[in-house]
């Protein structure tokens, strides 16, 4: 059973405020070491320098959005096993399908709360004891 | 402050970054010069201000971004033209958004029908396109799309698959060849890129490497063999060679050793979700190409897409205000303690000092560099005070019924945050002043045969040493002759004045004038030109204007890049000694006795390059006591600020340098003539002249003695320095 102590996640978000909302909710949850990056590039670089346990990124970001770093961490030889979860808005259905075509492991819609996260990663990597 | 609301405070700075990037675009669009990109960032601006509002919990602003976000969208995928109807609703509603921001930040409470009208016209447009009507998910919770059945792929799947480079074995040789340095390559950052692709495992090969007395620096004498194990094609790790491979002996082979086949369960991980999702389109249309590593290494496969490789690292930092503060002060102490250094070094004997004063000199060039530097990081692009602008011109252009275009160039001019906060009041009220009194009415212009659209030209670029912002309109420009008679009915000026139009135009400037006929609540009640002069003379500034009857009217303010040191002139006058900035020194000289005339009315005035200067003694205005004869004498040459000259006379030029600007107007209160205080390199306080004040003392107290003064100073040498 993983410890949520124990959880590497990396928080990709361009906006700093909804990043900090997210680790708070992490941290809530027990998760202790936790990464952010504000956009695609930052959270491959993040990904191939250290293992992960998860990665939450949110769809809406410039340049690169969330379902543009999936597959490339899905294509990136260090980090293509990393567990995926996608941010997403209300009512976007048509991206939740696209997102498990590409091989995300979960999503999650915004707001939400840290009792929702816990049972998204729970869903992903098993039970938190 | 709780965290929560140092992130609610991080999320409203965001917001500000968002509108503007809204109004940016949108602007760009209706200018037709936006595209796909543009109407994208516009949408995703919005949608992050939905998003962060979800998560802070603001309503009323969730449900209106929701809607502008919902037409933005459509707009996007095409459902939707970007029309010149369709942008004019869109501009209004961005302002609501602005308001409803604003509100949420001040927690106030949100009137409901606040942004009503412009709520209903973003619904007009998404219901006369018929395109996803009110998105009624809004209320649902957040745990929706259940019907997908979107099995959440456990990672229990990647046990057993531990090694994360996994993929196959290459033997590597890398030899680089005598030249491969000398061409800027560097085997060092040849091999990091090797290790980002996996396991490395290299011994560096030294026997090449001659004895020190022979090595040449520029030379490559070590090569490297080894194995990469990795999950990257060949042609991946040929990539990394890319800019040597002319350069060295380089042999990548597929080293045989097998290893654990790993493959099969990434693509599970990829087809387990296709396989539980039920309604998904044709899953081979969206094969995951690059989920598959190939298990041979074969160098045609085009190579997947791999993270860009010059590594990004984060380029900025927020930093607190009060840190660079401190920075800033303590480069101020830096610039005095320097002076005070330097002031001992000069009063050395001269070959003991020789050597102190060179390094000096250098010490000088530094704390130049680092003032530079930190002012920089003080300065904000005047942008954040632009971006208030368009928003003001499309209200006032409603309020009064006319058309008007804002232009602006120069929002990247980097100023000193200290003027950029006290730019935003007088700016507003220039361009109030430009529609409300010069834009005309559409049939005005119509009739004068212009364009029916009005032209507001908002400008800011740097321009030497200082910052110049311009606001030109082409409007009616300013009426000389109403100007006048109200002047005159004022009693601003003297019934039988005569003025040149230049001077006419000028009067706007004076307290108490308002040349509109009625009071409008548009250019407010009176405030006048005269308080925006002001205030951009309180920060070190000039104003100037330009008006062309019937063509328009140009103010242009010029600017200080910062408040807190400048280059200023000490000079010494009836024993005391003061700091002239070197902003308002055209030149300074010593004129030769028979350039000074004596002109009726007592002023003196100096003949310069034919021209006729008017000339004051600074002891006078300083009311220092009679100045003392000297064959020493300089005059100095000032601006006062609109352009007019005069001379100063002083008793020495003590040399340029430095100084640090420390406000006496707390202490004090304003002194006519002073404009702040500073400490010198002897450690002494010396009081910093304001030239353009000098100038309006002048004209009120010449008195006849000055120029008879003048008159007395004789064998004058002329010295230009500026």
């Amino acid at each position: 059973m993983p410890v949520a102590a124990g959880l590497k996640v990396l928080v990709v978000d361009d906006q700093n405020s909804v990043r900090q909302m997210t680790r708070m909710t992490l941290e809530q949850i027990g998760v202790r070491h936790i990464h952010e990056a504000e956009n695609g590039k930052q959270a491959i670089d993040t990904a191939s320098l250290q293992p992960l346990d998860l990665i939450i990124s949110d769809y809406n970001m410039p340049e690169m959005d969330g379902l543009g770093l999936l597959r490339a961490v899905r294509g990136h030889p260090a980090a293509r096993r990393v567990p995926f979860i996608l941010v997403t808005g209300r009512g976007d259905r048509e991206l939740v399908v696209k997102a498990a075509q590409a091989g995300a492991n979960n999503y999650v819609v915004k707001p939400f709360t840290a009792d929702i996260l816990r049972t998204k990663i729970e869903q992903v990597v098993g039970r938190l004891s | 402050m709780s965290s929560l609301d140092q992130l609610k405070q991080t999320f409203f700075d965001e917001c500000s970054e968002a509108l503007q990037q809204i109004e940016t675009g949108l602007t760009d669009i209706r200018e037709g010069h936006g595209d796909d990109d543009t109407i994208n960032a516009v949408f995703r601006s919005v949608h992050s201000v939905k998003g962060g509002a979800g998560i802070f919990g603001f309503e009323g602003l969730i449900k209106f971004a929701h809607v502008f976000e919902t037409v933005l969208d459509a707009m996007r995928s095409g459902k939707l033209a970007a029309t010149q109807d369709i942008i004019d609703v869109l501009l209004p509603a961005n302002d609501v958004l602005s308001d409803l921001i604003a509100m949420s930040r001040a927690g106030e409470a949100i009137p409901a029908n606040h942004g009503a009208e412009s709520h209903a016209a973003l619904e007009r447009l998404l219901g006369a396109n018929s395109v996803v009507g009110d998105e009624g998910d809004d209320n649902t919770p957040a745990e929706d799309f259940a019907d997908l059945d979107f099995m959440p792929i456990r990672s229990d799947a990647f046990d057993g698959a531990e090694e994360a480079s996994g993929g196959q074995s290459f033997r590597i040789v890398f030899r680089p060849g005598p030249d491969l340095l000398k061409r800027a390559n560097e085997p060092l950052y040849i091999i990091r890129e090797l290790k980002k692709l996996g396991e490395l495992d290299l011994v560096a090969e030294t026997d090449r490497l001659p004895p020190l007395s022979e090595l040449e620096p520029d030379r490559a004498y070590v090569g490297w063999t080894g194995t990469l194990r990795t999950a990257a094609t060949r042609a991946q790790i040929e990539e990394v060679f890319e800019f040597v491979v002319g350069d060295c002996e380089l042999d990548i082979a597929v080293d045989m050793a097998p290893l654990a086949a790993i493959d099969a369960e990434p693509l599970a991980v990829a087809a387990a979700p296709i396989a539980s999702m039920a309604p998904v389109a044709p899953l081979a249309e969206h094969p995951a190409p690059s989920i598959v590593p190939a298990p041979t290494a074969d160098a045609g496969e085009p190579p997947p897409p791999r993270a860009a490789a010059p590594k990004q690292v984060a380029t900025t930092m927020r930093v607190e205000l009060e840190k660079i503060d401190r920075v800033v002060n303590m480069v101020g102490e830096l610039v005095i303690a320097q002076a005070m250094l330097g002031q001992i070094v000069h009063g050395l004997p001269e070959e003991s000092s020789s050597r102190l004063a060179q390094v000096l000199d250098e010490v000088i060039h530094h704390t130049r560099e680092l003032k530079d530097s930190v002012m920089s990081m003080r300065a904000q692009s005047i942008g954040a005070v632009f971006q208030r602008m368009p928003r003001l011109v499309r209200e006032l252009a409603t309020k009064t019924g006319k058309k008007v275009r804002l232009e602006m160039h120069g929002e990247n001019t980097e100023v000193d945050r200290s003027i950029i906060e006290r730019l935003g009041d007088p700016l507003t009220h220039i361009i109030r002043n430009s529609i409300d009194h010069g834009i005309e009415t559409p049939q005005d212009r119509l009739a004068a045969g212009k364009n029916d659209e009005g032209t507001i030209r908002l400008a800011a670029e740097h321009r030497g040493g200082r910052i110049v912002v311009e606001v030109r309109d082409d409007g009616g420009g300013i009426d000389p002759d109403r100007v006048l008679k109200k002047a005159k009915a004022k009693g601003l000026v003297s019934p039988d004045a005569v003025l040149t139009e230049d001077e006419i135009t000028n009067l706007i400037f004076l307290p108490g004038f308002s040349t509109a006929e009625t009071i409008s609540d548009i250019s407010g009640r009176g405030v006048g030109m005269d308080v925006v002069r002001r205030n951009i003379q309180d920060v070190g500034g000039r104003i100037s204007l330009k008006s062309e009857r019937g063509r328009g009217m140009t103010l242009q303010l010029a600017l200080p890049l910062t408040l807190a040191v400048m280059d200023g002139m000490v000079i010494k006058v009836g024993g005391q000694t003061y700091v002239l900035p070197m902003s308002a020194i055209v030149e300074c000289l010593r004129p030769s006795r028979s350039d000074i005339h004596n002109l009726l009315g007592g002023r003196g005035m100096l003949r310069l390059r034919g021209n006729l200067v008017p000339l004051v003694h600074l002891c006078d205005l300083l009311d220092l006591g009679m100045p003392t004869d000297s064959d020493e004498r300089v005059v100095i040459i000032a601006d006062a600020g609109d352009g007019t000259r005069f001379g100063l006379i002083v008793d020495e030029l003590c040399g340029h340098q430095q100084v640090v600007v420390k406000s006496m107007e707390e202490s004090y209160g304003t002194v006519p003539g002073v404009g702040g205080a500073t400490i010198l390199g002897n450690g002494r306080v010396a009081l910093i002249l304001d030239v353009e004040k000098l100038s309006d003392l002048a004209v009120s107290q010449t008195s006849p003695l000055a120029a008879a003064r003048v008159g007395s100073t004789d064998q004058q040498v002329a010295m230009v320095v500026n």
